[in-house]
């Protein structure tokens, strides 16, 4: 077995090694580094080129016709001819077409409640299934079920029993429960429960993403603030949260970005429907423009605001905190 | 109690015996898990009602009286389509299978030629990467249908396989996990005589592989549920997905009269990734939560 490996190896090596012999006595230094390099950026291409070509033909050659197509409209639907049109599209969605910032605004409104409360929950159940105890796996298999199902029609069909636009197949308050209640505060009730419902839905990733950084948290750092007396309490604060805290920003922008651009957001779908039922589709390029860049902004801003929190963070700690 | 709570809240204390905070920890798991597993509950059940129980108000979740005569129905309109049923499962399982395969191996060549060997304009790239992930695909969509049009790919497997292989979201995973392969393993493998796709595929793969047998489930799921562009790129019957096939022929969501077909057409969709998910299950679960992100 190991011969095979070193004979496998063999002829590589001998390349690799080429460059070092001075082969031939006559080329002057600069030459063989060059060689180094250029083997170097062979290898690097090799690897990188799948990637590179797949996604210059299917994303960035999408994505900027489709910012040409922004600013265009289509004379010609057959050869999809466009012509120039500046910038007529943003104006119309923007001030113009009356569902399209009701709609932006709902959803902006809705993924902001959502997101942090996804984080909060997902939080939560992973340091509840980190610790060992009777049912354990299938407890998490069930929150992880969602995410196999969750994505795609059958998500959709959830979602849509219930022709109201809310979770209609959630926990439903019993009409007793409902009379007690009273008209207002059962509906508040139920919207909450269908907000959880909605938020356990989307969560399994989030779980499993906390989990991993739990259990990568090395368990002599609880031993010694133990031996320094520190209380649960605050080894949560003081080690648990920090540890993790690179994986809530990934979970933050994950859960964000997800929110974002489910096909059973309201304004995905709606862009949707301009494009293909409308065919509207300089207008639905445009949406789809506006959209992006506002989702991209707020991701910036939260990176952003991430980044100096640490940065301040670190320069308490140098400042003598530690130690 | 509160610190017994927190103990097991943070996971550093455990119960050796039945007591009180285990109690309450796992009727708190119970009460969660109900949010998820009801919609679940009620999707089974969906598929066995009888066409009045659906629209029964307030709506049901569990089923009165099962009936198989959704599936029956749903077999009826199989059998008078031209196209065999197996057709569809071969499309779909694929145009899925070859899609994952070839973006685990596309993902990983390049993430960790990115991570590893850090060419200039890297950053470059891996920002574009980053800012991909909160593009919606369904905005793109049309210039990609030009695309695969103009590429003669429309009605072929090629459309459905393609488009779905250099995916940034499954470049940042693997991304994550490469960059915190230790260097001086692969030091070590260069020094030892093995050239760079040597190194790659017999040190950075094993090592990898938390970070790709995760994404092959993700990606599984994701493409075998995707109907949309099979919707956009494919119009021969022959051709179709099997998630496409069912919608089409229960005759989508709108239709009343078939609404316990589409319930029945859900059911049997999800019975693949249930599969894939129980078959993985064990090393998926092992793989993201042990040797996740440890650096």
């Amino acid at each position: 077995m190991k011969k095979k490996t070193s004979a496998d190896a063999a002829p590589e090596a001998v390349t690799a090694v080429t460059p070092e012999k001075p082969a031939k006595e006559k080329k002057p230094r600069t030459k063989r580094i060059l060689t180094l390099e250029r083997k170097h950026t062979l290898e690097v291409i090799i690897f990188l080129a799948p990637w590179i070509i797949g996604t210059a033909a299917f994303f960035l050659n999408p994505i900027i016709s489709s910012m040409r197509l922004s600013f265009s409209e289509i004379t010609q639907l057959k050869g999809f001819k466009m012509g120039w049109v500046g910038l007529k599209n943003f104006e119309y969605i923007l001030a113009y077409d009356i569902n399209f910032m009701p709609i932006f605004v709902t959803v902006v409104k809705d993924t902001l409640i959502n997101t942090p409360l996804t984080l909060v929950f997902s939080l939560i159940i992973a340091l509840l299934i980190n610790k060992p105890f009777v049912g354990r796996g299938f407890f998490r298999t069930c929150f992880f079920i969602p995410v196999l199902l969750g994505s795609g029609y059958v998500m959709q069909q959830l979602l849509q029993i219930d022709a109201m636009g809310t979770v209609g197949v959630g926990i439903v308050l019993p009409p007793m429960l409902k009379g007690l209640l009273g008209n207002t505060i059962s509906v508040v009730v139920q919207s909450f429960l269908d907000r959880i419902t909605l938020i356990l839905w989307h969560s399994g990733v989030q779980i499993i993403l906390f989990l991993a950084g739990l259990q990568s948290i090395n368990g002599t750092l609880y031993e010694a603030a133990k031996v320094d007396g520190a209380t649960q309490w605050e080894m949560f604060w003081k080690i648990t949260l920090p540890m993790i805290s690179p994986i809530i920003l990934l979970n933050f922008v994950y859960t964000m970005v997800m929110y974002f651009t489910s096909s059973d957001n309201e304004l995905v779908a709606y862009i949707i429907d301009e494009v293909f039922v409308s065919q509207q589709f300089g207008q639905g390029a445009a949406m789809g423009w506006v959209y992006f860049l506002f989702v991209f902004a707020l991701c910036g801003l939260v990176f952003g605001i991430i980044k100096l929190n640490s940065r301040e963070k670190k320069g308490v700690t140098a400042n003598g905190k530690r130690r | 109690m509160r610190s017994v709570i927190l103990d097991t809240l943070t996971g550093k204390r455990v119960p050796r015996r039945v007591d009180f905070a285990h109690i309450l920890l796992v009727l708190c798991m119970l009460a969660l898990v109900c949010f998820t597993a009801l919609p679940m509950l009620a999707m089974v059940c969906r598929a066995f009602m009888p066409l009045d129980e659906l629209y029964v108000y307030p709506p049901r979740i569990i089923v009165r009286r099962p009936t198989f005569s959704n599936f029956s129905d749903l077999l009826n309109s199989l059998n008078a389509s031209e196209v065999p049923f197996t057709r569809y499962i071969f499309n779909s399982l694929l145009t899925t299978g070859a899609t994952v395969f070839l973006t685990i191996f596309v993902s990983c060549a390049g993430a960790y030629g990115l991570a590893k060997f850090k060419p200039r304009g890297s950053k470059t790239i891996f920002a574009v990467i980053t800012s991909a992930l909160m593009f919606s695909s369904y905005v793109t969509q049309i210039p990609n249908y030009l695309i695969v049009t103009e590429l003669g790919l429309v009605n072929s497997y090629w459309a459905l396989i393609l488009p779905k292989i250099a995916v940034a979201y499954n470049f940042f995973l693997v991304k994550q996990f490469a960059d915190q392969l230790p260097d001086s393993i692969l030091e070590a493998a260069r020094i030892d005589g093995a050239g760079e796709l040597k190194v790659f595929w017999t040190v950075a793969m094993p090592m990898l592989k938390p970070a790709w047998s995760t994404l092959a489930v993700f990606s599984f799921v994701s493409n075998w549920n995707d109907y949309f562009s099979a919707l956009v790129y494919i119009n021969k019957d022959a051709m179709k997905t099997l998630p496409l096939a069912l919608q089409t022929l229960a005759g989508g969501a709108g239709v009343v009269a078939r609404s316990g077909s589409v319930g029945a057409a859900t059911l049997l969709t999800t019975v693949p990734t249930i599969v894939i998910f129980c078959i993985l299950r064990g090393r998926v679960m092992q793989t993201m939560t042990y040797s996740g992100i440890k650096s």
